[in-house]
C-alpha cells in the first residue's frame, strides 16, 4: 500500500528515496540549492524546502525509473558503431581501467576545446570518492581509473552550470548519471543544461556506497586509501584492490552484498543516452569495448584515432552479443524489481 | 551593578531586591560572600563584588554553589560572617554539605540565600527550594519587600550566631528583581582576624545526639524570632476570614482584600519566617477564626505546617475551613497575583468581583489572534547558532540518528526552533555528560546512534568534569563539543575559570579546556563555530572515530561580548539581483531556515535584506547562501 | 509633591528583550522616588531578554508599599516599545479606559521572519490597539531615536511621551535628573533631546 505522495519536491525525494535507503548518490539533485548536502558518500535533507516545483526529485533517476522495457534499437541501444580500443598514451600506464580510452577521450575533447571543462570522479577525502572538475589533461589524469563508489557528481555538474560562462561541458559519468544529465538538458526550467555537450558513459553493473565499502575493506584490513579497485570478468568471483602498495583480494559475494539497493531498478548498463559509451572488453586485457551513439560522439572517437592516441579495431561480433545478453539480463532484472516495489 | 557600600546610611534609595539583599549583607557583616551565577540570584554576588573593595570584603565566583557555600562554612569556621547565594537549583546542588553542615553547626554568622523562580522565568524548573529549612532543620527567612531583604539579612547574620547554625532566607525572582525605596543602615566596623582554634573540630559525629542539638537549634530560632515579633497581623480582631500569607502573597493578599473593600472582614497573617512555623501566633489566630486561606508560592509549604498544628489542636479549636491549594482556591505551579487572590477571596467570602469586562474580554480574545508568539532565541551573531546548525548539517549528513545531549546555559535554547530544535535532553547543569555517558555505553547492546553532548565553557567547570572523568574511565564512546563563548552570558557575563578573572577583577590564573582535557588523555582539537565548512568536517570526522570521549572545543567569543569590545569588523547587505528569494533553489533558506534575526525577508521585493539594527555583522550567514548573494565589506569607520 | 488622580498608578513598559525597557522602567522609578513616591518597580529578565517579550511594572501609590505584580486588568497606562507586544500586554493588563502609547516600528517575531506565521498589518494593529483603550499614541519612536542618532534611545522618547500625560506627576525635567544620575553629561546631550521629542511627538498625535 502506498501513501499519497507528498506535495513538495525534496519531500518526495526524501519519502521515496533517501529515508528508504534507495538513493545511488549519482549527485543529479545536489548544488541546485542548500537543502540536499553530500558528505561521505552521502545525500542528505536536514530541512524542508517546501516547494513543490523543485527540480530534485524531476531529475533523480530513482525517483523516476526509465522504462525497462527493450530499445527499438536493440539490447544496447542506439550504436552507430562499436570497437575495441585502447589508449597509446604512455602516461596513462597502470592508472586507466582497462583502455585508457575515457581519460584519452576526455582531455582530448579539452585539448581541442571542443569543452571548456569535464566532470568526472575521482579519489576524495576518507577513501570516498568525489567529483572533480578538470580543465586541463593533468586534471584529467588525477581522476584517471574506477572507482566503484558513489561520489555525487553530478552536484560538481551543477555547481559548473550555474556559473557564469558560455563553453560547453563533458560529463564522464554511470548511467544513471548520463540519464539524470539529459533530463537536466530536457527541463524548461534548467536552460543553464544546454550547456552540457559531451556525455562519455561507463557500462555499469554495480555501484557501491562508498562508507559501507570502507567498513568492509577495514575489516578486510584495508584501511589506507585505495588506487585502485577492479571487477575482473567472470568467472574469477573475486574484487581486487590496490592499496599502500599491496593488492588484496575480496570474494565478490561479500562485495555484491554491499551494493545500493537503488540500483536493482536500474534498467541500463551500457549508458544508452550518452555520446560514447565505454566498458571492459571480454577477453582482452587492456582493451576497451566503446559504443559510439551520436554524431559529435563519432567525431570525437576518429579525432582521437586520427591523432593516433588510441588504436580502434572493430568490435568482434561475439562481444557484442554477450554485452548484449547482460544488458538483457540487467534490464530483466531491473523489470522484476520496478513490478515488485 | 552599584557599589551599594557607598549609600548614605538614612536617605532612602531605590534598590533591587537583591541589591537590598547585598547591602544587607554588608550591614549584616559579611566578610566572605562566594555564589555561583543563576538568575535570578546572579545580582547579589554581582552586587557584593562591585562593593567588596569598599566594603572590604572578600566577594567569589566558586565553581559551583556547592563550593561556595563550603568557601562561606570555611569563612565561619573561622570566626568570620560569610553568606552563599544562589537560585533554587543551586540548593540541591549544596544540598549534600548543607544537610552535614546543620549537623556540625558554625560559629560565625552563615546565611545561605535561595532565589525561587516561580514561572521559570529563567530556569528549567520552578521549584520550591523551602523544602531544605524542613529537610535540613534550619530557620527560614522570606521578605516580602526590598526593604524586608535587607532588613532580614541584617537579621539572618545574628540569628545564624546565636544558635551557631546556617539561616536560610528565601527571595523569589519578582522580588530579587523588584526595586523599591530602601533605607540603609550604617555599615559596622571590620570583622575580627579570622582565626579557627586548632582545639576546634566540626564534624557530624556522634549523630544521633547531634541530630538532637540540631532540632534544639531550631527550636531556640523559634523563640529568637518569635521575640523580634516580625510576624505581625493586621485586621479585625475576630475575621471572617483568616489569610495566612508569606513571601510576595502576603502583598497581593493586601493588594485583594483592599480591592474587595473587605477590610471589615478579612484579616491577615503575615509570616515573614516560615520555618519553624511560629505555631503560638497561628494558633492564637486560628482559635479567632472559622476560615482559613493559606496563599503562598509553590509548594504548600506553610499549609502543610498550619494543618498539623491545627490537627494537633482540633479538639481545643473546633471546627475550621482551610482554602488554598487544596480546595483549588490558589495554584501550586506559577506564580500568585492580586487578581489571583482576589479572585480566591470573593469566592470564598461570596463577593462580587469581576476581572474584567465580559465584552472586553471577549474583543481581546479576538485581538489576541493578532499577536503571534515571540519565541526567545539566540541573539544576532550567537556561534550557539552556528554551532548547531553545524551539528543538524552534520547529523543529517551522517544518517545514523545521532543523539544531543544537552546541558544548561543560553545554548539549553538548542532545543527550540533557534537552534533547529537539535537537542534531545536537558536537565540540570552538567547532566548531559552523564547521560551522555551513560548512552555511549549501550554499544554492547546494539544502541547504534552516535552520540554528541554539548556544554557551555562555564557549566564544563560547574558540574560537567565527573561525568567526563567517569567517560573516560569507563571508556564511553561519544563526542563532547565544548561550546566555548569564554562567557558566562545566560546569567550577565560573569567571570568562570576559563576567563583567568575573579569576581573582584583580579587577574587568576585561568583553566583551560584544553589542559583538562590532556590531564584526561582525552583527544581534543579546537575549530571556529563561525568557519561552517571547518566546523562540520572536524565534527563528522569525530562522529566516525568512534571508540571513547573525543572532544571538540567549538571557540568564539560571545556576540554580546564581541560587540562591548567592539562589535565585528564587517557590514553585511544582500545584493538583491543575486538572491534567488523564493525560488527553486533558496525558498528563503536564510531567514526560514537559519533564522538569524538580523535578516528579514522583504515581501514587497520578494528578496531577504538585512535588518541594520539587529545585525551584528558576523557574517556566517553569507556562508549559507545558496548564491553567495549575502556580502561582507569593511565597516565604515564611526563618523 | 503632587496628588495622584490614579492611585495606585500603574505603568506597564514593554518591549522585546534588548529594546532597552528595564532601564526605561529603572529611570521612571528613580524619578519617581526622588519626587516623594512610594514606588514599586517589577522587572522581568532572565531567558526573555533573549529576543523575548519583556515586561516590567512601575507601581506608584501614596499609601501602602505595593508588590511587585499590579492586579490583572488594571494598568493606568501601557507604554510600549514594540506594537505587537502592547497588543500582548493588553491581553493581560488591558481595560477600557487604558491609555496606551506605543512604538510604531514592529520587530517581527522569529516565527514571522520564518514565514510561519503572519505579522498584521499597520493599519490592523493600530485600529486593534485603540479599539481595546481610551486612548492610544503610536510614535515613530525609533524613527525619532534614529535622527537623534542611535536607535536605542527609542526608550527615552517614550518616557518624554509619557511624561507628557496629564496623569503623570512628575515631568521631563525629574526623568531628566534621573537620567543624569545615571549617566555621564557627555551623554545627555541626546537624552534630553529624545525626551523634548517625545513630548512634541505626543502633543502632536
Amino acid at each position: 500500500m502506498s501513501s499519497p505522495a507528498p506535495a513538495a519536491s525534496l519531500d518526495r525525494l526524501v519519502s521515496q528515496v533517501i529515508s528508504p535507503g534507495l538513493c545511488v548518490a549519482c549527485g543529479a539533485c545536489l548544488g541546485l540549492c542548500p537543502h540536499l548536502l553530500f558528505l561521505d558518500g552521502q545525500v542528505a535533507a536536514p530541512d524542508p524546502c517546501g516547494l513543490e516545483q523543485g527540480r530534485c526529485a524531476q531529475l533523480c533517476p530513482v525517483a523516476n525509473r526509465p522504462p525497462a522495457t527493450e530499445p527499438a534499437e536493440g539490447p544496447l541501444g542506439r550504436v552507430k558503431t562499436a570497437y575495441a580500443a585502447r589508449a597509446k598514451a604512455a602516461d596513462l600506464e597502470g592508472k586507466a581501467q582497462y583502455g585508457g580510452v575515457v581519460s584519452t577521450l576526455a582531455a582530448l575533447a579539452l585539448s581541442e576545446g571542443l569543452v571548456g571543462e569535464a566532470v568526472l570522479t575521482a579519489q576524495g577525502p576518507r577513501g570516498v570518492p568525489q567529483g572533480v572538475r578538470a580543465t586541463s589533461r593533468e586534471d584529467i589524469l588525477e581522476a584517471a581509473g574506477s572507482i566503484y563508489a558513489g561520489a555525487g557528481t553530478l552536484g560538481l555538474l551543477n555547481q559548473a552550470l550555474s556559473e557564469k560562462a558560455d563553453h560547453p561541458l563533458a560529463l564522464v559519468g554511470l548511467p544513471c548519471q548520463i540519464l539524470a544529465a539529459s533530463r537536466m538538458k530536457g527541463h524548461e526550467k534548467y536552460p543553464d543544461a544546454e550547456r552540457i555537450g559531451l556525455s562519455i558513459g561507463l557500462f555499469c553493473t554495480m555501484n557501491l556506497p562508498g562508507r559501507g565499502l570502507r567498513a568492509l575493506l577495514k575489516e578486510n584490513g584495508i584501511s589506507g586509501p585505495v588506487e585502485r579497485s577492479d571487477f575482473p570478468p567472470p568467472p574469477a568471483g573475486i574484487f581486487q584492490v590496490w592499496s599502500g602498495g599491496e593488492y588484496y583480494e575480496l570474494p565478490l559475494e561479500q562485495v555484491r552484498e554491499l551494493r545500493y539497493p537503488g540500483c536493482a531498478g536500474c534498467p541500463d548498463l551500457t549508458a544508452e543516452g550518452a555520446d560514447i559509451s565505454v566498458g571492459a572488453c571480454e577477453g582482452r586485457e587492456g582493451w576497451n569495448t566503446v559504443l559510439v551513439r551520436s554524431g559529435p560522439g563519432e567525431a570525437l572517437i576518429n579525432l582521437a584515432a586520427n591523432l593516433e592516441l588510441i588504436e580502434l579495431e572493430p568490435a568482434a561480433a561475439e562481444s557484442l552479443e554477450h554485452l548484449g545478453s547482460a544488458a538483457t539480463a540487467k534490464r530483466t532484472r531491473a523489470a522484476e524489481e520496478q513490478n515488485s516495489a | 551593578m552599584p557599589d551599594v557600600s557607598a549609600l548614605t546610611p538614612g536617605a532612602k534609595v531605590l534598590l533591587q531586591g537583591n541589591e537590598a539583599i547585598a547591602r544587607g549583607a554588608l550591614e549584616g557583616g559579611v566578610s566572605l560572600a562566594a555564589a555561583y551565577p543563576g538568575n535570578p540570584s546572579s545580582e547579589i554576588l554581582q552586587t557584593l563584588a562591585e562593593s567588596a573593595e569598599g566594603a572590604g570584603i572578600y566577594a567569589e565566583w566558586s565553581t559551583n554553589e556547592k563550593v561556595a557555600l563550603e568557601s562561606a562554612a570555611a569563612a565561619s569556621f573561622a570566626g568570620l560572617r560569610a553568606m552563599a547565594s544562589m537560585k533554587q537549583n543551586g540548593v540541591n546542588v549544596a544540598l549534600d554539605f548543607i544537610c552535614n553542615l546543620t549537623i556540625s553547626g558554625s560559629q560565625g554568622g552563615i546565611v545561605l540565600v535561595t532565589c525561587d523562580d516561580p514561572s521559570g522565568v529563567s530556569s528549567t524548573n520552578e521549584q520550591d527550594a523551602r523544602f531544605v529549612a524542613r529537610t535540613a532543620v534550619l530557620p527560614l527567612l522570606e521578605p516580602a519587600t526590598p526593604a524586608e531583604c535587607l532588613a532580614m539579612m541584617r537579621l539572618a547574620f545574628d540569628l545564624s550566631e546565636q544558635i551557631g547554625n546556617l539561616v536560610v532566607l528565601r527571595s523569589l525572582s519578582r522580588l530579587s528583581h523588584t526595586r523599591a525605596g530602601v533605607v540603609p543602615g550604617p555599615l559596622p566596623p571590620a570583622g575580627p582576624k579570622p582565626y579557627w582554634d586548632p582545639k576546634q573540630a566540626w564534624f557530624t559525629i556522634p549523630v544521633v545526639p547531634r541530630h538532637q542539638a540540631m532540632l534544639d537549634k531550631l527550636a531556640k530560632a523559634g523563640e529568637i524570632l518569635g521575640a523580634a515579633g516580625l510576624n505581625r497581623y493586621d485586621g479585625p480582631e475576630e475575621p471572617e476570614l483568616l489569610v495566612i500569607a508569606s513571601g510576595s502573597a502576603r502583598l497581593y493578599a493586601d493588594e485583594a482584600r483592599r480591592m474587595l473593600g473587605a477590610g471589615e472582614r478579612v484579616g491577615i497573617l503575615h509570616l515573614a519566617w516560615t520555618w519553624p512555623l511560629d505555631k503560638e501566633l497561628v494558633l492564637k489566630h486560628l482559635a479567632a477564626t472559622d476560615k482559613v486561606l493559606i496563599a503562598e508560592e509553590l509548594d504548600p509549604f506553610v499549609d502543610t505546617a498550619v494543618k498539623s498544628l491545627y490537627a494537633a489542636n482540633a479538639a481545643e479549636l473546633g471546627i475550621k475551613h482551610f482554602f488554598g491549594q487544596d480546595s483549588g482556591h490558589t495554584p501550586c505551579i506559577g506564580e500568585l497575583s492580586p487578581g489571583k487572590l482576589a479572585t480566591a477571596l470573593a469566592g470564598i467570602l461570596g463577593l462580587p468581583w469581576q476581572e474584567v469586562d465580559p465584552d472586553y474580554a471577549q474583543r481581546l480574545e479576538t485581538a489576541l489572534t493578532l499577536a503571534a508568539p515571540r519565541e526567545v532565541g539566540f541573539c544576532p551573531g550567537c556561534p550557539h547558532r552556528a554551532s548547531y546548525w553545524s551539528m543538524k548539517q552534520v547529523l543529517a549528513a551522517d544518517g545514523r540518528e545521532g543523539i544531543v545531549s544537552g546541558d544548561i546555559g543560553c545554548y539549553t535554547l538548542g532545543v527550540l526552533s533557534t537552534g533547529f530544535k537539535r537537542v534531545n535532553a536537558v536537565h540540570c547543569m552538567g547532566s548531559g555528560l552523564g547521560v551522555a555517558s551513560g548512552l555511549g555505553k549501550l554499544r554492547d547492546r546494539g544502541f547504534d546512534q552516535p552520540v554528541i553532548s554539548v556544554v557551555g565553557d562555564s557549566t564544563f567547570f560547574h558540574a560537567a568534569l565527573p561525568g567526563l572523568v567517569n567517560a573516560r574511565w569507563n571508556n564511553s564512546d561519544y563526542v563532547l563539543v565544548v561550546l566555548d563563548n569564554s562567557a558566562t552570558a545566560m546569567t550577565g557575563f560573569q567571570p568562570h575559570p576559563g576567563t583567568g578573572q575573579t569576581a573582584m577583577g583580579q587577574p587568576g590564573t585561568p583553566v583551560d579546556v584544553e589542559q583538562v582535557c590532556r590531564g584526561l588523555g582525552l583527544p581534543h582539537a579546537v575549530v571556529d563555530p563561525y568557519d561552517l565548512a571547518a566546523t562540520q568536517e572536524a565534527l563528522y570526522d569525530a562522529l566516525q572515530q568512534g571508540g571513547g570521549v573525543r572532544v571538540l572545543i567549538f571557540r568564539r567569543l560571545c556576540a554580546l561580548v564581541q560587540g562591548k569590545q567592539g562589535g565585528h569588523p564587517h557590514s553585511i547587505s544582500v545584493d538583491p539581483e543575486i538572491c534567488r528569494g523564493e525560488d527553486c533553489g533558496c525558498n528563503r533558506y536564510c531567514t526560514r531556515v537559519f533564522r538569524c534575526p538580523g535578516l528579514v525577508f522583504d515581501e514587497d521585493s520578494g528578496r531577504a535584506r538585512v535588518d541594520e539594527v539587529v545585525c551584528v555583522g558576523c557574517g556566517v550567514c553569507a556562508q549559507v547562501c545558496p548564491a553567495g548573494a549575502i556580502k561582507l565589506s569593511p565597516k565604515e569607520a564611526a563618523a | 509633591m503632587k496628588a495622584l488622580g490614579h492611585d495606585p498608578l500603574d505603568i506597564v513598559i514593554t518591549g522585546v528583550g534588548g529594546q532597552g525597557n528595564v532601564l526605561a522602567s529603572q529611570v521612571l522609578g528613580r524619578a519617581l522616588l526622588t519626587a516623594g513616591y512610594e514606588v514599586t518597580v517589577g522587572e522581568t529578565y532572565g531567558l526573555s531578554q533573549r529576543g523575548g517579550p519583556v515586561m516590567s511594572q512601575v507601581r506608584l501609590s501614596s499609601g501602602p508599599v505595593l508588590g511587585p505584580l499590579m492586579p490583572e486588568h488594571r494598568a493606568t497606562a501601557i507604554v510600549s516599545l514594540e506594537p505587537l507586544e502592547a497588543l500582548r500586554v493588553l491581553g493581560t493588563y488591558g481595560h477600557p479606559d487604558v491609555i496606551v502609547i506605543t512604538n510604531d516600528r514592529p520587530l517581527r517575531p522569529l516565527a514571522v521572519l520564518a514565514g510561519e506565521q503572519a505579522y498584521p498589518g499597520d493599519q490592523e494593529l493600530k485600529s486593534t490597539l485603540a479599539s481595546l483603550c481610551a486612548r492610544l499614541w503610536a510614535l515613530p519612536a525609533t524613527e525619532a531615536a534614529l535622527e537623534l542618532g542611535n536607535h536605542i534611545l527609542a526608550n527615552v522618547v517614550l518616557l518624554g511621551a509619557l511624561c507628557a500625560l496629564e496623569l503623570m506627576p512628575i515631568g521631563a525635567n525629574e526623568v531628566e535628573e534621573a537620567l543624569a544620575s545615571m549617566f555621564p553629561e557627555k551623554l545627555m546631550g541626546p537624552n534630553r533631546a529624545a525626551l523634548a521629542r517625545g513630548a512634541e511627538l505626543l502633543k502632536e498625535g
